[in-house]
Order: structure tokens, then sequence, then C-alpha cells
């Protein structure tokens, strides 16, 4: 599975980060580093992230792009 | 009836069951609807949203001077605070705590909160009659953020202890004698401050991998807390994550066996459990109302709001809101499109939601094999007092 955050529209309140860590990463206090492809082990945990998004940033599936709106 | 006893009747008791025809009310009536007394009550999204946003808006009640100016002496807690004093106390709790210093801690907790869930759940016998709050819900929170900070399990029932005092001194009616209640509230914070600075003291220069260690062996002088405000900060965590996560647990079960349907989805597709959390925090959140106050005159969609007056933000009414959600008041786990308010937005967005929502998951994931044959008791049941933050006070149910 792939993920993308729509970086326009995130507001680097980190509840991904919270979740699945493995996948997310805050660097310094605002900018959000992620893993496209996301491993086997983590999708659950990255589904529950994007529930979890105030902002409904987290886009997931398969060959999804940050355009995809 | 007059719009400008609203805020009057969604905080009648007799309301508490079902406030959201008020709400409909509300936002027929707005955005911006004063109320007798002079503060205003406020029940669209957009507004709502806005509003949690400004930073003209302060979340300290000591701005306050209409209806009444705040006459506690108390130094509020950083829910309490504007910025630049709340970022410094929510940024130095926050380091322990999440990311970016500590992105695992929350999520390193996940299995024991299951655990704690499942030796919960253990009471939830075929033929028996449970109360779901007290039986269940209501030592779940405490216990999650006593393992959080590493407070020995052996004391775990002193916290139970003092929260209680805590939380019944907030529950209040309007025709309760509040100076006793006040008192014994006065007394639990102090007695849990002491033991709280006491464990940080034994923990500094020796920690033991968690929070309250992280927290008093800060490295940065700048951003290590002051021994008071350690000690208002930890309260606060005890006491915003108590009855909103017991409500949330609570509302769910209600919810679920309110709609058989849903109950039975989310037993055949547990993977849904994650956004069926998300909606039940937009359709029955816990917070229902959130109060600021302006510090200059603002507009609010055509009405002028003085400064120093009080502005109630209704969140359960927002998170309805006909203008922002379809279908609102239809509970759908899979609803696609649902930035709910029922963490709040902006600054003071909920500290503990990544706890929350672990335990709501997990709570309810344990609940669920269980509720097949169970049904409500008593509905709808008895609330508690408090209009603001809403739930039950009892769920009985026979399984
Ligand atoms: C379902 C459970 C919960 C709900 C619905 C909830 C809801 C909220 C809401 C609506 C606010 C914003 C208040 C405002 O804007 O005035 C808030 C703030 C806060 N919550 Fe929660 N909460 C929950 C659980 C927790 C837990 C478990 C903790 C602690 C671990 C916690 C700690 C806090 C703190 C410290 C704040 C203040 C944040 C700030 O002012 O910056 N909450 N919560
Ligand atoms: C929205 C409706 C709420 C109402 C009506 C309410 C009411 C009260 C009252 C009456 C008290 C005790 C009196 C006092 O200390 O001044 C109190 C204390 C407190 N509440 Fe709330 N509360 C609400 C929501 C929340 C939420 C959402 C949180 C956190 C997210 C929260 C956190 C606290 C804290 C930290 C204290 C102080 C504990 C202490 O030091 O005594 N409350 N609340
Ligand atoms: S939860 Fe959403 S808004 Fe927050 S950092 Fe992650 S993607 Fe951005």
């Amino acid at each position: 599975m792939q993920t993308v955050v729509d970086l326009t529209r995130c507001q680097g309140y980190a509840q991904c980060v919270f979740l699945a860590p493995e996948v997310f990463e805050l660097h310094g206090e605002e900018g959000l580093l992620y893993a496209t492809a996301v491993p086997e082990d983590q999708v659950e945990r990255v589904r529950q992230a994007a529930a979890a998004c105030p902002v409904q940033a987290i886009l997931l599936g398969e060959g999804v792009s940050a355009g995809a709106r | 009836m007059a719009s400008d006893t609203l805020l009057a009747r969604i905080t009648d008791y007799a309301n508490r069951p079902d406030p959201y025809p008020l709400y409909a009310e509300l936002r027929e009536a707005g955005p911006a609807v004063r109320q007798a007394d002079g503060s205003y009550l406020i029940g669209t999204y957009h507004e709502i949203v806005a509003l949690l946003h400004d930073p003209r808006m302060s979340a300290d009640p000591r701005s306050r001077t209409t209806p009444a100016p705040y006459n506690v002496t108390r130094q509020p807690p950083f829910l309490r605070l504007d910025d630049p004093e709340h970022h410094r106390l929510r940024n130095s709790a926050m380091r322990p705590f999440g990311p970016p210093h500590s992105p695992g801690r929350v999520d390193s907790m996940r299995g024991e909160i299951v655990q704690l869930t499942k030796e919960l759940a253990e009471v939830f016998q075929e033929g028996r009659q449970i109360d779901v709050v007290d039986d269940f819900a209501y030592p779940l929170p405490v216990t999650v953020i006593c393992r959080l900070l590493g407070i020995p399990h052996k004391d775990e029932q002193l916290f139970q202890g003092w929260t209680d005092i805590l939380v019944a001194a907030a529950d209040i009616g309007p025709e309760s004698d509040t100076a006793d209640r006040e008192q014994a509230a006065d007394q639990a914070r102090q007695e849990m401050g002491q033991y709280l600075v006491q464990l940080g003291e034994q923990r500094r220069g020796r920690p033991t991998g968690d929070m309250l260690s992280d927290l008093v062996n800060e490295p940065d002088a700048a951003v290590r807390l002051s021994t008071e405000d350690l000690a208002i900060n930890t309260i606060l965590l005890f006491i915003a994550g108590h009855e909103t996560t017991v409500n949330l647990v609570t509302n769910g079960v209600l919810t679920l066996l309110r709609q058989p349907d849903q109950l039975h989805r989310l037993r055949e597709d547990p993977g849904l459990l994650p956004r069926a959390v998300e909606e039940l925090l937009r359709y029955e959140p816990p917070v229902h109302m959130r109060e600021r106050v302006p510090l200059v005159d603002i507009d609010v969609a055509g009405t002028t709001i003085p400064g120093g007056t009080s502005v109630i933000l209704a969140l359960a009414s927002g998170s309805r809101d006909p203008l922002r959600f379809s279908e609102p008041d239809r509970f759908d786990p899979t609803r696609p499109d649902n930035q709910h308010v029922g963490f709040g937005s902006g600054i003071h967005l909920c500290f503990g939601a990544p706890v929350a929502r672990i335990e709501a998951e997990a709570a309810l994931g344990a609940l669920i094999p269980h509720l097949d044959t169970a049904r409500l008791l008593q509905d709808p049941p008895p609330y508690r007092q408090n209009a603001m933050l809403r739930g039950p006070r009892h769920l009985p149910i026979q399984l």
C-alpha cells in the first residue's frame, strides 16, 4: 500500500506520528516526513493515522498521489 | 421559544438525554446568539472553527467581565491559559509525551492498554447485569495515565480516589452545596501535587523510563517545569483525560446498543473501529461546549461581541451542522469526510487525543464481542449533571 500526505492541508498536528511513528516523522516542530511505501506490518496503523488526521490530509491506496482529489 | 434562553434550556437537566434539537434551534437562530445574561452562544461549524483559531479569543477565564468576572485565584492549567504561557507549558509537557522528542511513547503503550481493557471486560459474562460506567469505563483512564507517568501500581488506587473527588467537584448541579466539595477538591489537589512532586524528586537523576522521569530530568533548563507547574500540569492530565474518556466509551456502547445493525457491522469488520471512534467523537462527543472570551470587540457573521464577554462554543452542535456534514444526525462509521471538533481545534486541540483514541478503540474492541445479546436496561440512562461535559452517570445493561 502507498500513502501520500497532502502537505498543503497538513497542519502539523502530528496525530499521525503518534499512531504510526515508523511511517510518519515530525522534523523539528512542523515539518512532516513520511514513507510513501507502507510496510505490510504498518498498514493497520497507517489506517488509524488516516482516520485520526484532523484535516484528513492522509491519502491511502494503490498508486495514490497528492493530486488525486 | 425565545433564543436568548437557549443556554438555560441546554443546561436544564431535563434536556440532558437529548440536547440535539436545541442545537438545531441554536444554528437556526445563529450564528451568534445573545443570551439573557449577556453571554453569547455559537453552534455553527465554520464560526466555531474560525473562533478556535482566532488569536483574539482568550481561553483564560480571567479575561472575562460579562456575565460575571472569574473569581478563582488559583493559577489555571494550560487548558485555560493563552500563548505564550500556554505554549511554554504545553510544549514542556509534550516533549516526554509525543513527537518530535518522544514519538514512540504513546504507541508503546498500546499493548498494555489492550491488555487492561481485556481484563476489565472479564466481568462481561452471559446473564449478568453490568453498569458500563462503574464496572468498566471508570477505572480505565486513571490507570492508563498512571502507567504513562510511571506511578507505581500499588499507588494507582490513590489516584483513583483523588481523581474521583476532583471530578465530583466539577459535576455540580445548580442546587447542590459546593463549599464542602470545593474544600475536598482543594485537599485532593494538594495531596496529589505533593505526591507527584515527591516521586519526581526520587526520579531526578535516577530516571525509570517513564514520562514523569523525563519531565524532571529535562536537560534544557529553559523548558524544564518548576515544581508548581509540574504538579498543576500533571493533575491536568488526570482530570482532562478522565470523564472525557469515560463518556466516549459509554456513549459508544449506548450508541451501538441503540443501533444493532451498526454493532453487527463492527463485529464483522473490526477494521472499521478507528473510524467508528472518530464518528462517535462527532455524533456523541464527550465535550459539548467550551468557553472563550474575546480580548477586544469582535465581529461574528455580522454580530459584534464586546471584549470580555463569555462566548460558549457548542462543539457538539458544530459537529452536527448540516452546512458542514451531510446527514449529520446519522451515525455512520464509514463517513468519508469527518473533520469533527470533538477534540477541539487550534492551539488547544486535545493534548491527550492519541491516548484517548487508543483507549476508546481498545475498550470498544474488547466489549463488542460481548454485546451480541446485550440490551439496555434504561434508555435514556441517567446522565451526569454537567451539560458541557455530557455523558451517562450509569449505563446498566443486561447480558
Ligand atoms: C475522548 C476523550 C477526550 C476528549 C473528547 C477530549 C476533548 C478535549 C477537548 C475538546 C479539548 C479542547 C478544550 C478547549 O479547546 O478548550 C481538550 C484539551 C485537552 N485535553 Fe482532551 N479529551 C479527551 C481525552 C484526553 C486525555 C486522555 C488527556 C490526557 C492524557 C487529555 C488531555 C487534554 C489536555 C491536557 C488538554 C488541553 C490542551 C491545551 O489547552 O493545549 N484529553 N480535550
Ligand atoms: C466543557 C465543560 C466543562 C465544565 C463545565 C468543567 C467544569 C469544571 C469545574 C466546575 C471544575 C472544578 C472547579 C475548578 O477547579 O475551578 C473543573 C476543573 C477542571 N477541569 Fe473541567 N470542565 C469541563 C471540561 C473540561 C475539559 C474538556 C477538560 C480538559 C480537557 C477539563 C479539565 C479540567 C481541569 C484540568 C480542572 C482543574 C482540576 C483542578 O485542579 O481542580 N475540563 N472543571
Ligand atoms: S495528522 Fe494530518 S495534519 Fe497532522 S501531521 Fe499528520 S498529516 Fe499533518
